[in-house]
């Protein structure tokens, strides 16, 4: 293998170097594994965790929004309606914790040796996709409890899971890129977490929103790229929901963060050793 | 024949002064702001107007007193962090060692460390499953090769990580005083590989305190001086000039403000320094020199008796010795400022950058008056002619070397 490295402080390309970042996908390989091992390395529960969460996050959807509150799921069994919002929300959150220490985590790395940073965060969102398979395990095991049959649109599930990965990991990347500069945003992170679960259609149906808000509002509420991707991928799914109108706000903010995130961390990556 | 590996051209680094570390929101905001106003913060260049080329096969050793800009450059040229001025080129695949074992982590096996170690430094996945063999022996760790890595010994993780590291295949590599660590008999080997390197055409760029290393290893060197480059030359001669170079920069001198932090404002530092036998500041002194630390302080409260408490570390992290003058020397008695010198004799230090963390404290009753950790260093250098140097060994071990005497009794 011969290359060429050359290095001008005057020149500098905005653009991602895809190629190299293909060169380094053996690196990028051996990390994820690195952290799946050690995630569940000396841990009593071992995988088994990755079946814990989103089991306890449903049980208490169920308790409360399904019991107490009796939201209106257009006949479908409450629980097969929050386990498509859980996994995806719990995807998602799981790539924004993560992402926001990884590099401050790799520090040592960063200052000690050269490879595309953004391999950070991309690997720990490839981590996150254990618990996914798994929560979407749990899903197909509802569906077959339950007996229902996935709608005609149910293809459409893989585009609109890709979208919630392509959220998670722009925004992800956004936060890791933002946390070398700014601390502070390590505790921003979980508040985001726990704010956004409200204002995305995890436990309760978009329109529950749409009724109650004035227009702005759901414009609003529709900017989050997650809201109107979970909305799509259930409806995908279970034919509940309406994934046109405000829903496009949502994956016209899933393309703006993919491409700013790319060029916001690619304009920081120079400086990422001499600031962490 | 002569083919340019490694070509550089005017490379220079600025570090902002300031808070460019761990910024937080207000910090960032402020900057910003600053910038705005066109208020600078204050900077200064680690590296300034660098140039050099290195050809194929050769082995460009480098050297300089600490913040010399010596790891600023390595950093540059791995690509870790990019200039402020100046142009680079390697012609080649490159790998850097700033350190062994970037990456190790604690729960994995060592066979997964060797993999994760190896593709961090470059390496493909099937590269090192190729010499992984080759890797396990070279490193004598196989009878735990599948026990996590937080059982070995420091020893045997070195061993480890220099394995990955050895069986590298650059055209070019980049090495960081890192043949500090690791046994006598394992650095050898490690030497003698990096010797292979060379011959077999590959180039390689030095950085090391470790002058006999530099001088087996490198035919030419380079000096740094306050980010520039002071020479350039033959090894011999370079190393020569460096350690003889008298010692202009008064880093030897730490002074402290009226607000630097006390315990219970009874007393506080003023000033360290260190001295050569004629009293002259110094930042760095042979094996074989004497030297001093000269403490000046100040008694603020009458009844105190205060007197400096010294532990000096080596590079390692090692505390090597605590001094003080002990309970009945005459020592800060009185208000006003005191000055003490602590002696070392020649032959002492070892060749190594030792650090001074100093205590003001008063015994009778036991009062801690000024705490200051790590508040500066010295490099102790080997002439390379010194009697005290073995030839055959590149470094010599040790938190000291001091000269003992050995008699002879006839037999």
């Amino acid at each position: 293998m011969s290359m060429r490295i050359e290095v001008d402080a005057k020149r500098w390309k905005p653009i991602p170097d895809l190629r190299e970042l293909l060169a380094h996908r053996d690196l990028f390989l051996t990390l994820a594994y690195r952290d799946i091992r050690v995630r569940y390395a000396q841990t009593f529960l071992g995988f088994a965790w990755a079946l814990v969460q989103p089991m306890a996050t449903l049980l208490i959807m169920i308790l409360v929004f399904d019991r107490a509150v009796k939201v209106d799921t257009a006949g479908l069994p409450y629980s097969l309606f929050a386990i498509t919002g859980i996994s995806a929300w719990a995807y998602f959150a799981y790539v924004l914790k993560e992402s926001g220490n990884s590099i401050i985590g790799a520090q040592e790395m960063v200052r000690k040796i050269y490879f595309p940073r953004i391999i950070i965060p991309l690997s720990k969102a490839t981590v996150g996709l254990v618990d996914l398979s798994v929560a979407l395990l749990v899903m197909a095991a509802l569906f077959v409890y339950h007996q229902v049959v996935p709608g005609p649109n149910a293809l459409l599930a893989i585009p609109y899971l890709l979208g919630i990965m392509l959220a998670s990991v722009s925004t992800g990347i956004w936060i890791s890129a933002l946390t070398i500069r700014f601390r502070d945003l390590q505790h921003v992170v979980p508040f985001l977490i726990q704010f956004g679960l409200f204002v995305t259609p995890v436990a309760y149906p978009a329109q529950l929103v749409s009724k109650a808000l004035p227009q702005w509002a759901q414009v609003l509420y529709f900017l989050n790229p997650m809201a109107g991707l979970i909305e799509g991928y259930r409806w995908s799914l279970l034919g509940v929901g309406d994934p046109g109108g405000l829903c496009l706000l949502s994956y016209a903010a899933t393309l703006f963060l993919a491409i700013t995130s790319l060029l916001y961390f690619r304009s920081v990556e120079r400086f990422i050793a001499d600031l962490v | 024949m002569s083919e340019v590996m490694i070509s550089v051209e005017g490379l220079g680094k600025e570090y902002h002064l300031g808070g460019n570390k761990g910024l937080d929101l207000r910090g960032g905001l402020k900057r910003n702001t600053k910038a705005l106003l066109g208020r600078s913060q204050g900077s200064f260049w680690a590296l300034k107007d660098v140039s050099f080329n290195v050809e194929r096969g050769d082995a460009l050793g480098i050297i300089g007193r600490n913040g010399a800009g010596k790891s600023t450059l390595l950093k540059l040229l791995s690509r870790i962090t990019m200039p402020t001025t100046g142009r680079f080129s390697i012609n080649g695949r490159v790998s850097s060692l700033l350190e062994v074992g970037t990456g190790f982590h604690p729960e994995l096996s060592g066979r997964e460390n060797i993999f994760l170690n190896g593709t961090i430094l470059g390496m493909r996945r099937a590269e090192v499953k190729q010499k992984l063999d080759e890797i396990v022996e070279f490193s004598g760790v196989e009878r735990f090769l599948e026990n996590p890595v937080k059982h070995y010994s420091s020893g045997q993780k070195v061993r480890l990580a220099f394995a990955v590291a050895a069986h590298l295949e650059p055209e070019v590599l980049i090495i960081d005083e890192v043949l500090a660590v690791g046994d006598l008999e394992f650095q050898r080997k490690c030497l003698g590989k990096m010797k292979d390197v060379t011959s077999n055409g590959r180039t390689i760029l030095f950085v090391s305190h470790n002058m006999s290393a530099i001088n087996s290893l490198c035919k030419r060197c380079m000096l740094l001086s306050d980010g520039m480059v002071e020479a350039e030359g033959d090894t011999r001669t370079i190393i020569n000039r460096y350690v003889h170079f008298n010692d202009d920069a008064p880093t030897g001198l730490r002074e402290f403000s009226e607000k630097t932090p006390t315990r219970d404002g009874a007393a506080s530092l003023r000033s360290m320094r260190w001295v050569d036998l004629s009293g002259n500041t110094i930042s760095r002194s042979k094996v074989t020199d004497a030297l001093g630390l000269e403490i000046t302080y100040e008694v603020h409260k009458a009844g105190v008796r205060p007197q400096p408490v010294i532990f000096l570390h080596n590079s390692e992290g090692d505390l090597v010795f605590t001094s003080f003058a002990g309970l009945d020397a005459p020592l800060g008695q009185g208000l006003g400022t005191h000055c003490t010198i602590l002696r070392f004799p020649p032959d002492l230090f070892n060749e190594d950058t030792y650090y001074v963390s100093i205590w003001l404290t008063t015994w009778l009753p036991h009062t801690v008056h000024q705490v200051q950790e790590n508040v500066m260093n010295i490099q102790i250098m080997d002439d390379l002619n010194s009697s005290t140097r073995s030839p055959s060994h590149y470094v010599i071990k040790g938190a000291l070397r001091p000269r003992f005497t050995w008699d002879i009794i006839p037999v």
